[in-house]
């Protein structure tokens, strides 16, 4: 009965897909030489995972989706939330979320110019002094709330607003054409 | 940084490697760390090697994107000392390239293990991409491949990426336009350009206003200084140059004529001016909304599913409008309004040097408040834009989702969502019309204040010295009256012409935007096609990252039909997609009648390949002429034929008004069946020599599909047909099938062949299909 053999193989693809696994501080996460993560997750170990967040505005310790390294990218379990493991574990997922999440965040603005379709931006972020420029015309500033922007460059390079009333009166009258 | 060259610093370091200059053959930037921190870096290619130097940031240092940087010859980064890393290119495999969503791994396996080589910023993405490119090609011990360059190396000098005036880079290369160099007298000329076109209309338009601008000049002259200075007071002098002297009553009477007379030019020229506005400014927006719109249309789908269409709506509708108003109302007035001021003031220098000053004392700073509040009206404007921008978006994507607003019940809720844009909306134009009052009060302020001290001042002279009489000061108070009108213009005008140019900007950006898909010069015509296709190491991806399809060879024979099967998202298709050049190939060439399809002219290449696809489009008209889309010379003879093929002939001549019902937007609701089947006899109207089937029955029911496909097997005679399709029983007939998987073709073979091959996706596609099918008919 090859055939039925088949079919159950693809129907149990499909049922896989709809279950949810969660991954819990008893699976263990370890560092690899080359700079990437394992994972041992009910006893099979998984090499080089990929670790994204589901909600990376929301709520960026909580919902955290680990998965395979092939080009399906397969979901091997969710993290529910990162305060459930211990330093050391979050240390080496966190690591490659700094990464993954590069996102320098806009601590003071220099100047915004606009000029004939594009802004140019001069600011001071957590990582350094940034000039960057951004297209009017596409959608390169994102509201994520009220006071929460993120912006993106000619070459998607994000930047991050955290709070726009933190800022100075002046640095918002900047950013004004935006808000 | 530089762009594609190692420093002077790195290459002495690499002499210690005995690394040459000329050893490097390709390199990237490699800006971020591991742990995701800025750092100075490269990564190089060898024969050899890949390496990857890096350094820390010097204090202080300030980062450059793309279209910010300035050209210079050195950097604070020629001098810092950089540590090397080789990686032996002999242990290197699988060298590849992850896109995360602020950074870019280069990454491989070296040695057995994974391993990451260097991260960099997006902004080298396509550099990186370039380099793993060539990295491969010399790992398979290929020579150096010089054709491989990106949109940046093609430049042979770096220098023609930066603007030559300011020497700031260009944001987009291909475009060559440095935005702080394009000022606002270029796009006001090029606004200006549209004008001529009415030259005539307008030389009459700037004749009528300087018609009236005369009369107001002299309409005080004529009540002030004529009539009470020479006729009442019966100067005879005066009164002799016209020959009356001694007549005054008949004075006073051809005074009286000649001032009903100047009233009614004024107001005869007032409608003229009405009536050649009206029409040079309509004719004027519809010119730039054509354009607009061809240039909209020209563009790559690409630009229309990165932008909002309620954005896109903004600018054909309110912004074409918006530039018209300061180049018809505003130019001539500022002309003749200045002509005015002008003249006005001469006069009154002519008439009293004493009291001309005392009334113009307040100009300077009429003129110093002015420079002062332009520039927020120019803000003003662009946040008003983009409020309007949301508000239509907001509107629009609320319309097309209507059904399912009402069915989760959301009126109300989205009503509430509709409020916030709103109310920004209402918050901008509040804050442009309080900043026009501004400039209104300010001007207002300054006249009546003028006013009130000649009066004060004029009345002063009278009684107390001889130098004026009562004639002098009412031509005076008459002429600062006469101000008011230019006064007022002038408070409007920076608002006009903030407005103006900043939608015109916005227009030229459209405009101005190069599609992506250009017909070569001199493009190759495909008189007589035969429909054979042939892909080529085909590699394409809709981001730079991550690539859809994956090196396809394929060719289909003249007449062939051959069926594309594979999971939702494996890249069916795009496929076709490509085939119809709605995209162009990253890799590899797509030929047809082994032409190039970007030698092809596009004309010629989509009339000879239709597409029947999943998402059917029925414009606004009648049944007819949605079947005869792109084909308007069909009879009726051969749209009721095609109607016939699609089985679609059936229910339009149940429809009241057969092929003459109304559809579309406004019209007759059509079921997503019947959608789908006129969009078939429009590609059978078409008469295709390649035709394109993507889906085309899936949302018709079993009946009517086999209809279809009785009338498709006809269609595909004498045809190259390529179909896609979910449910596999529809690619009985096909010649050939392909199974994509993952943007490669995994099976390929008949219906037949693939079935037997009991591993293969078809097979097990094909058997759960079945047992549903048998299961669902239990």
């Amino acid at each position: 009965m090859a055939d039925n053999n088949s079919i159950n193989t693809f129907e149990k693809e499909a049922e896989e897909m709809t279950v949810m696994r969660v991954i819990t501080s008893k699976d263990k996460f370890e560092r690899t030489a080359g700079g990437f993560v394992n994972l041992t997750f009910e006893g099979v170990k998984y090499e080089r995972v990929k670790i994204v967040r589901l909600f990376p505005f929301t709520d960026e310790n909580k919902y955290i989706s680990v998965r395979e390294n092939t080009d399906k990218a397969r979901e091997i379990g969710i993290i529910e939330d990162m305060d459930s493991f211990d330093d050391e574990t979050r240390e080496i997922i966190s690591e490659q979320l700094r990464l993954n999440y590069f996102t320098p965040v806009i601590k003071k603005i220099m100047s915004i110019k606009d000029e004939y379709g594009y802004a140019y931006f001069h600011v001071m972020t957590d990582k350094g002094e940034c000039n960057f420029a951004i297209n009017m015309a596409s959608n390169a500033v994102t509201k994520l709330s009220d006071s929460r922007l993120i912006i993106m460059d000619l070459d998607e390079n994000r930047f991050e607003i955290r709070d726009v009333n933190a800022l100075t009166q002046k640095e918002r009258r900047k950013l004004d054409l935006f808000l | 940084m530089k762009e594609n060259k190692l420093t002077k610093n790195i290459l002495k370091t690499l002499s210690e490697y005995k690394i040459n200059e000329k050893d490097i053959l390709s390199v990237c930037p490699a800006d971020l760390s591991f742990d995701g921190e800025y750092i100075l870096g490269y990564v190089f290619l060898t024969d050899k090697y890949i390496g990857v130097c890096k350094s820390d940031i010097p204090t202080g240092y300030v980062h450059f994107f793309r279209g910010t940087k300035v050209h210079k010859k050195i950097e604070a980064e020629d001098l810092a000392d950089y540590e090397v890393k080789l990686f032996d290119l002999q242990k290197l495999e699988h060298i590849h390239t992850e896109r995360m969503i602020g950074a870019v791994l280069l990454t491989g396996e070296y040695d057995g293990s994974s391993v990451k080589i260097a991260s960099l910023t997006n902004t080298y993405l396509e550099q990186i991409n370039l380099f793993v490119r060539h990295t491969k090609n010399i790992k398979n011990g290929k020579p150096f491949d010089y054709e491989i360059v990106g949109k940046e190396a093609e430049e042979e000098d770096e220098e023609s990426l930066y603007c030559p005036i300011c020497g700031t880079m260009y944001p987009d290369p291909a475009k060559k336009v440095c935005p702080k160099c394009t000022n606002k007298r270029t796009i006001f000329a090029r606004v200006l350009r549209y004008f001529f076109k009415y030259k005539f209309l307008i030389a009459i338009l700037f004749l009528s206003y300087a018609m009236g601008a005369a009369i107001s000049v002299a309409w005080p002259y004529l009540s002030g200084k004529v009539l009470f200075s020479y006729v009442l007071e019966k100067d005879n002098e005066f009164l002799a140059r016209f020959g009356l002297s001694g007549k005054y009553l008949l004075a006073l009477l051809v005074l009286a004529l000649v001032m009903i007379g100047c009233r009614l030019i004024a107001e005869l020229t007032n409608m003229v001016q009405m009536t050649l506005m009206a029409k040079v400014a309509t004719s004027t927006v519809k010119d730039i909304k054509t354009d607009v719109f061809g240039a909209m249309s020209k563009l790559s789908l690409n630009f229309f599913t990165s932008k909002q269409t309620g954005g896109l709506m903004t600018r054909v509708l309110s912004d074409s409008n918006r530039v018209t108003e300061f180049f018809i109302d505003g130019i001539p007035s500022i002309f003749i309004q200045g002509m005015t001021i002008i003249v006005t003031f001469v006069v009154m220098y002519r008439l009293n040097w004493q009291m001309a000053l005392i009334a113009c004392i307040l100009l300077p700073l009429l003129v110093f408040m002015t420079v002062k509040l332009r520039p927020g009206l120019w803000n003003l404007s662009g946040k008003r834009h983009r409020a309007e921008k949301a508000v239509s978006s907001k509107a629009n994507d609320n319309l097309t989702g209507a059904r399912v607003v009402k069915a989760f019940g959301q009126e109300d809720a989205e009503t509430e969502r509709f409020i916030n844009p709103n109310n920004n909306l209402k918050e901008a134009e509040i804050n442009i019309v309080k900043l026009r009052n501004r400039f209104t009060i300010l001007y207002s302020l300054v006249q009546e204040v003028s006013s009130i001290w000649i009066w004060i001042i004029g009345v002063f002279f009278v009684l107390k010295t001889d130098k004026i009489d009562l004639g002098v000061l009412l031509t005076f108070v008459g002429y600062v009256a006469q101000l008011n009108g230019p006064m007022n213009f002038f408070s409007r005008v920076f608002r006009m012409w903030s407005e103006s140019i900043n939608a015109a900007q916005r227009l030229f950006e459209i405009i101005d935007s190069i599609p992506e898909i250009t017909e070569k010069e001199d493009p190759v015509r495909l008189t007589k096609p035969r429909g054979e296709i042939e892909l080529q190491n085909v590699t394409f991806g809709y981001t730079v990252s991550r690539n859809v399809l994956k090196n396809i060879n394929l060719k289909v024979k003249e007449g062939e039909v051959l069926g594309i099967v594979g999971r939702s998202g494996a890249g069916k298709s795009t496929l076709v997609n490509l085939i119809s050049r709605l995209y162009d190939v990253k890799e590899g060439t797509i030929k047809i009648d082994g032409i190039d399809v970007k030698d092809l002219s596009l004309a010629d290449l989509r009339k000879n390949v239709a597409m029947v696809s999943q998402d059917t489009y029925i414009f606004m008209g009648s049944v007819a002429k949605n079947i005869a889309y792109g084909n308007e010379n069909a009879s009726g003879d051969e749209i009721i034929r095609a109607a016939k093929l699609a089985g679609a002939h059936d229910f339009i001549s149940k429809m009241p008004d057969g092929y003459d019902t109304i559809i579309g937007a406004s019209g007759k609701d059509l079921s997503g069946g019947e959608r789908q089947r006129i969009s078939i006899a429009r590609a059978i109207l078409a008469n295709p020599k390649i035709l394109i089937l993507d889906e085309a029955t899936a949302s018709v029911d079993t009946e009517t599909e086999k209809a279809i496909q009785n009338s498709l097997r006809m269609l595909v005679k004498g045809r190259t047909t390529l179909s896609i399709a979910h449910r596999l029983s529809t690619l009985r007939d096909a010649d050939r099938l392909i199974v994509i998987d993952n943007g490669r073709i995994v099976e390929e073979g008949t219906h037949a062949e693939l079935d037997r091959n009991e591993e293969g996706i078809f097979h097990k596609l094909n058997e759960l299909q079945n047992k549903s099918l048998a299961e669902s008919s239990f």
